[in-house]
């Protein structure tokens, strides 16, 4: 499969038609299909997208930055031409009446909209199996997940089916998958993207990623989805992000290396993996320095307060009054209406989530819960800060999960430790600042992710020193 | 702090959400751990202070109040479970119902 790049200039310059790629895709989505990564895709539709592209003018396609380049979407973004779940049942065949801003970006770039993909019940997860639809494997070795939330769009492209997809991040829903699957995957800075159109699960966590096979390949497309949106009231007025080009020299850089982040028992692999990716660092010039970021450890508690807080008053809204099947209840009411359409609707991770979210916001049980974690959610923002004001430190380098892929059903049953798969990514959605994950290696055959965090909206330069550690460490080979 | 069966079915109740009577004992269990997990930030030390953070743009921009076109390309009774002359239908309120 070649990449975002290549099938722009090729498609845009008129050597290869976009007919061509969409019929290429269909083979691909066909041909993986195992992986159970696809929610809704169809060959009309892509044909459709590709006529369209090939039916414009030469001068017009060349002006399309992804001219006819594929790209998946994660079926919480919505689209009127397929329909959007959220991998539940309470939206099961739902259509959307109109575009994401990041479709009808896609859409004006000249991009193919390839596939909806498979993911945790409203985003909600961290190994795609908490689907309404069945869980995703892992390309590499089915008996695995492949991360979450963000699973499907992570094994299309680590599949090769497609270069590039969309994923959602709420707290590392695209890094912990990029890891997991050995692709990239890119979280941008709250309020570069667009939210319009992603259904909402945590508010002001909520942020649209990017997943690419290359860092190139996700850069591109970020480049194409950010800039202000007056839609988003909570989007950056900033105007679509412009790339740095890619670095093959770090001499001045200096990164941090969080030691919070790297405790006795994190997997030997990993750890390998990361020591790898310190020394390219240091041998294309740039400085390591020892950190502390004091409060790391109460990430995770402040997440699964605030975030499942913001869940609850989110989700209200599936109620069976507008969209998605209606259950009535025994009552005849319109109370028991929502009760029943809600209890039938939600799956068991969601259904906990609305729940502990209701208890923490609960009369006499706020200030304890919420009111403490958003106070400490502004500690772990400040620690962030420091680092990069007070330190002069210009990138943190970390492991972007503390285990490679772990194996399907192992931590289903236990939600704080399938919480705690989200350890090194979920402090990032809570500062709001962007991070990167990019694969370093393999171990025992399963990719190994190494995580850039910068501060607000560093994502040019980020992405550019990325590409730097790209051209020298092996992605693929096995670390020792 | 632990969760009973009664503080699930309080919540159960403010959050409109149905919970059948078998997933009851797994829920109180699997809550309580949750719950017991977040308790940490009990330990945040009382002196640690920050500013408050809020996510976003420091100052929220507002649109033009102009009317625009909504760009539905399809309208609520393609995909409302129940749509009767420009409203959603629900069945009526249980209050109402027994003051009649």
């Amino acid at each position: 499969m070649s990449g975002v790049g290549t099938i722009a200039e090729s498609v845009g310059s008129g050597r290869s038609t976009a007919a061509s790629v969409a019929h290429d895709v269909a083979a691909r989505l066909t041909e993986a299909a195992s992986l159970n990564a696809t929610l809704h895709w169809s060959a009309a539709v892509l044909d459709q997208q590709a006529a369209a592209l090939d039916g414009l003018s030469p001068a017009e396609r060349t002006t399309r930055p992804l001219a006819g380049v594929p790209i998946a979407l994660k079926d919480n973004m919505v689209t009127t031409d397929q329909p959007t779940t959220c991998a539940s049942k309470i939206l099961e065949g739902y259509v959307s009446p109109y575009d994401a801003t990041v479709v009808t970006r896609l859409r004006a770039a000249g991009a193919i909209l390839a596939s909806k993909t498979n993911l945790d019940e409203f985003a909600m997860g961290s190994s795609t199996e908490h689907s309404a639809f069945g869980r995703v494997h892992h390309p590499l070795d089915a008996s695995r997940v492949p991360g979450g939330s963000s699973g499907g769009s992570a094994a299309l492209v680590a599949a090769g089916v497609v270069p590039a997809a969309l994923g959602s991040e709420t707290g590392g829903s695209v890094r912990q998958p990029a890891s997991f699957c050995g692709v990239v995957g890119v979280k941008p800075t709250y309020g570069r993207v667009s939210r319009y159109g992603l259904v909402a699960f945590g508010s002001s966590l909520d942020q649209i990623s990017v997943f690419g096979k290359t860092v190139d390949d996700a850069a591109r497309v970020l480049a194409v989805i950010s800039g202000h949106d007056t839609r988003d009231a909570t989007s950056a007025p900033l105007p679509p992000l412009v790339l740095d080009a890619p670095r093959r020299n770090l001499t001045g850089f200096t990164f941090g290396r969080p030691r919070e982040y790297f405790p006795a028992d994190l997997h030997a692999g990993v750890r390998a993996g990361l020591d790898r990716t310190a020394q390219a660092l240091q041998d294309l010039g740039a400085t390591i320095k020892d950190v502390s970021l004091p409060h790391a450890r109460f990430a995770v508690p402040t997440y699964y307060i605030v975030a499942p807080a913001e869940a609850a008053a989110n989700l209200a809204r599936f109620d069976g009054v507008r969209y998605g099947p209606r259950h009535l209840g025994a009552s005849g009411d319109v109370q028991g209406l929502y009760r029943a359409t809600r209890g039938q609707g939600f799956g068991a991770e969601v259904r906990r989530r609305i729940l502990i979210g209701t208890y923490v916001l609960s009369s006499g049980y706020y200030d304890a819960y919420y009111r403490k974690a958003q106070q400490t959610r502004a500690l772990l923002a400040e620690d962030f800060r420091k680092v990069f004001e007070e330190e002069g430190v210009d990138f943190l380098l970390t492991p972007t999960t503390p285990t490679p892929a772990f194996k399907a059903g192992e931590k289903v049953e236990d939600p704080v430790a399938m919480y705690l798969a989200d350890i090194f990514t979920c402090a990032i959605n809570l500062a709001a600042i962007p991070a990167l994950s990019l694969p370093v290696g393999r171990s025992e055959g399963l990719p190994v992710g190494a995580q850039l965090v910068g501060p607000m909206f560093s994502e040019a330069r980020m992405l550019s020193v990325a590409s730097a550690i790209e051209g020298v460490v092996d992605a693929v080979g096995e670390v020792r | 702090m632990s969760i009973r069966r009664e503080d699930v079915l309080h919540v159960a109740r403010l959050a409109e959400l149905e919970v059948a009577e078998e997933d009851l004992p797994r829920l109180v269990e699997q809550m309580g751990r949750i719950v017991e997990f977040v308790a940490q930030l009990d330990e945040v030390p009382a002196g640690d202070s920050a500013p408050p953070f809020v996510a976003g743009p420091a100052q929220l921009t507002l649109r033009p109040d102009a009317v625009v076109p909504s760009g539905l390309v399809r309208q609520p009774a393609a995909f409302a479970p129940e749509f009767t002359k420009g409203f959603f239908s629900v069945p009526r309120l249980g209050a109402m119902a027994e003051g009649e």
